[in-house]
């Protein structure tokens, strides 16, 4: 029975990885990535690991794949082209590197089972959410206080690489939750290339700021 | 019969070398940043099973810290994405072939 | 495979199919209540006309969507677009299985004692938020594969908005999981239990609930949350292209989701099954007992669902911005100030 479900689980994440390398549209290999973590999570509940399944579909599925997802969506990127790469000679020597990758593997498997060290049965303590816990804050304290300052420096340089910096000149008022806009947009008069900005709440603020006159009708659709 | 812990490290391997495969072959950054967190997947099963095999909670507690640190690197990472694409627009690597921007 | 293992997975099937029957009628009069509590807000009668005062009135609407035209934008991408309400209803659905609906009971006629709910497992709490957090995918892929800019649109906004909230909801939870001590449903609410309803988790963490609610109505794309998919401000949002069967999916899933974050809550804060005086007439145990826990569990959800509607008729709806300044900016530090109060509290009267 554990069986049928280690190979189903098995399948399905190698299937999807296969699906990850293969497909050209980067939409369709960020739901493949899914479906592996999802089996993967599957995969350590087997092990009897349930908070680590919990927290791989929280954390990876749930909050780092719609990161990748909503990158896509806002970049619009599209399928990749084949393209005859100038490397093609070198693909011989990938199916032999991954001979010996499989030959890896196979060895792998052969040795583990007849080595001489027991291992345990899968049904154990750790792995509950109490002795990670403990574990985490008595024994491995340090790499934990250190995660959350990196965390820190993730959410700061994140900050940093996705700003847009916009002049502001000196004398604009700039209202708190508003737009950022040209302003050629509110006075055809002002040149393509003025790089000023104003911050302003409607368009009838804009005008009083600028002290351009007011034309804009509210009753007519833009 | 029960899976063994050898079955387990054999797919942890074979995932590990299928997104190795992918970071070679893609041409796409997004595509390879995901091959690269399929193995950094990869290697957490082998420390699930390791810890699960042998009783020990040091492989699981391994496993949190690197989730974390994937975390980290996802939102790093995506950020020079959309840098690089905000200059190039174009996601390419081969097109991404000289420094100056 | 032995008998008792046969016996045990066949139980599960029938229990499962038992709660999403139960789930599903549900979650289909609360359409016929919102529609009909709703228009008593706004002055008027709301649908009475098919059944008696209405009562039939989901079933035909069922054989609405069922009949009507499916139609297919012309450049969406297929696969995704019929995968997305799959996606969005089978992560609300499949949350119900952790919630604890009953006591041990002695069923009668097998006279086998059962805890009624479908699984127990160690990290129950943890398990509905990652299905929750799987559940974005469904709004996002929708707003992507209807090739329709008002539909992406709507459907980014509605994922960073429910992302946003995810954290909110996740660390608001944490305070229970505090006073508690374990992850596990119905652990917390056994030790809601005694004292005649006045240990129900709510009296011990106000500011937790209140969080709670306020991060799940935006969750659940909900007024005042919803501008995402409001009718006047950008067509439909993310099910703009949608008819028929995936749109009868879409508009299920979100119910669904109100009805799991109802029941969240009940259990959380409000005791779960526990009902306040009953188990001084019946003993612990008998059928009579847990019969009555069921219908005072599901009697605190539909509280849950009415204070939902009653909210749909009586507040506006935030702008984007000042609802995403909210969720960061507002939200999430009460919700951390709440965990750091409950700490400190819990380690100065050492009940930890």
């Amino acid at each position: 029975m554990l069986v049928l479900l280690f190979i189903l689980f098995a399948g399905l994440a190698i299937g999807c990885a296969i699906a990850v390398v293969a497909q050209r549209n980067p939409l369709y290999c960020a739901i493949s990535l899914i479906g592996v973590f999802i089996s993967l999570a599957c995969l350590y509940v087997m092990l009897a690991a349930p908070f680590i399944a919990a927290v791989q579909v929280i954390v990876y599925a749930g909050a780092i794949m719609v990161l990748v997802v909503f990158v896509i969506m806002l970049l619009n990127v599209e399928q990749e082209e084949r393209r005859r790469s100038r490397l093609g000679f070198l693909v011989p020597v990938a199916v032999v590197l991954a001979a010996i990758l499989i030959a890896e593997a196979t060895f792998i498997i052969w040795f583990v089972d007849r080595s001489p060290v027991r291992t345990l049965s899968n049904v154990s303590d750790t792995g509950l959410t109490s002795s990670i816990g403990s574990a985490l804050l008595t024994k491995y304290l340090l790499p934990f206080e250190i995660t959350s300052i990196l965390l820190l420096m993730a959410i700061v340089g994140a900050m940093t690489l996705a700003r847009r910096i916009k002049e502001i000149p000196p004398g604009a008022a700039v209202v708190p939750g508003a737009q950022v806009l040209p302003l050629h947009m509110f006075d055809p008069t002002i040149a393509l290339d003025d790089t000023r900005a104003v911050e302003a709440h409607g368009s009838d603020e804009v005008a009083e700021v600028l002290g351009v006159p007011d034309d804009h009708d509210p009753t007519k659709r833009d | 019969m029960v899976p063994q812990l050898s079955w387990y490290l054999a797919l942890s391997a074979i995932l590990f070398t299928i997104g190795v495969a992918g970071v070679v072959i893609k041409r796409n950054v997004i595509a390879m940043f995901m091959c690269i967190e399929l193995m950094l997947n990869a290697v957490n099963l082998t420390f699930v099973a390791f810890s699960s095999f042998f009783h020990d909670v040091t492989g699981q507690l391994f496993v949190f810290i690197v989730m974390t640190v994937a975390a980290a690197e996802a939102a790093v990472g995506l950020g020079i994405i959309i840098a690089i694409f905000r200059n190039r627009e174009s996601l390419d690597v081969d097109d991404a072939s000289i420094l100056k921007l | 495979m032995d008998w008792a293992t046969i016996l045990d997975i066949a139980l599960k099937f029938v229990a499962i199919t038992i709660a999403f029957t139960v789930v599903l009628l549900i979650v289909a009069y609360t359409v016929l209540a919102e529609r009909r509590v709703l228009a008593f807000i706004q002055g008027r009668l709301g649908p009475n006309r098919v059944g008696y005062g209405g009562m039939l009135q989901p079933f035909a609407d069922l054989l609405k969507f069922i009949l009507k035209e499916d139609i297919v934008p012309d450049k969406s991408t297929r696969f995704i677009y019929f995968l997305a309400p799959v996606i969005a209803t089978m992560a609300a659905l499949m949350t119900m299985i952790v919630y604890p609906f009953g006591p041990e009971t002695r069923i009668p006629l097998i006279n086998v004692t059962l805890p009624l709910s479908i699984a127990r497992f160690d990290v129950a709490l943890l398990y509905v938020l990652g299905v929750t957090s799987v559940g974005v995918y469904g709004i996002m892929l929708a707003g992507w594969s209807s090739n329709n800019k008002y539909s992406l649109m709507g459907g980014l906004r509605s994922s960073a908005q429910m992302i946003s909230y995810e954290l909110a909801l996740g660390l608001s939870l944490i305070g229970v999981v505090l006073l508690a001590g374990t992850l596990d449903l119905q652990k917390i609410v056994e030790m809601q239990s005694g004292w005649h309803g006045f240990k129900w988790f709510v009296f011990f963490q106000p500011l937790g609930f209140i969080i709670y609610i306020i991060a799940a109505i935006a969750e659940t794309n909900r007024v005042p949350f919803d501008l995402p998919e409001a009718e006047t401000e950008l067509v439909a949002g993310f099910h703009t292209e949608y008819s028929a069967m995936k749109f009868a999916l879409f508009f299920l899933a979100e119910y669904i989701n109100m009805f799991t974050v109802s029941m969240l809550a009940a259990t959380l804060f409000w005791g779960g099954w526990n009902v306040p005086f009953i188990d001084l007439v019946f003993a612990r145990g008998s059928f009579m007992f847990g019969f009555l826990s069921i219908l005072g569990f599901l009697f605190k959800v539909c509280v849950f669902l009415f204070a939902y509607i009653w909210i749909r008729g009586t507040l506006p709806r935030f702008r984007f911005d000042q609802l995403m300044n909210f969720g960061w900016k507002f939200l999430l530090p009460v919700a951390l100030l709440n965990i750091f109060l409950t700490a400190t509290i819990l380690t100065f009267f050492d009940v930890i």
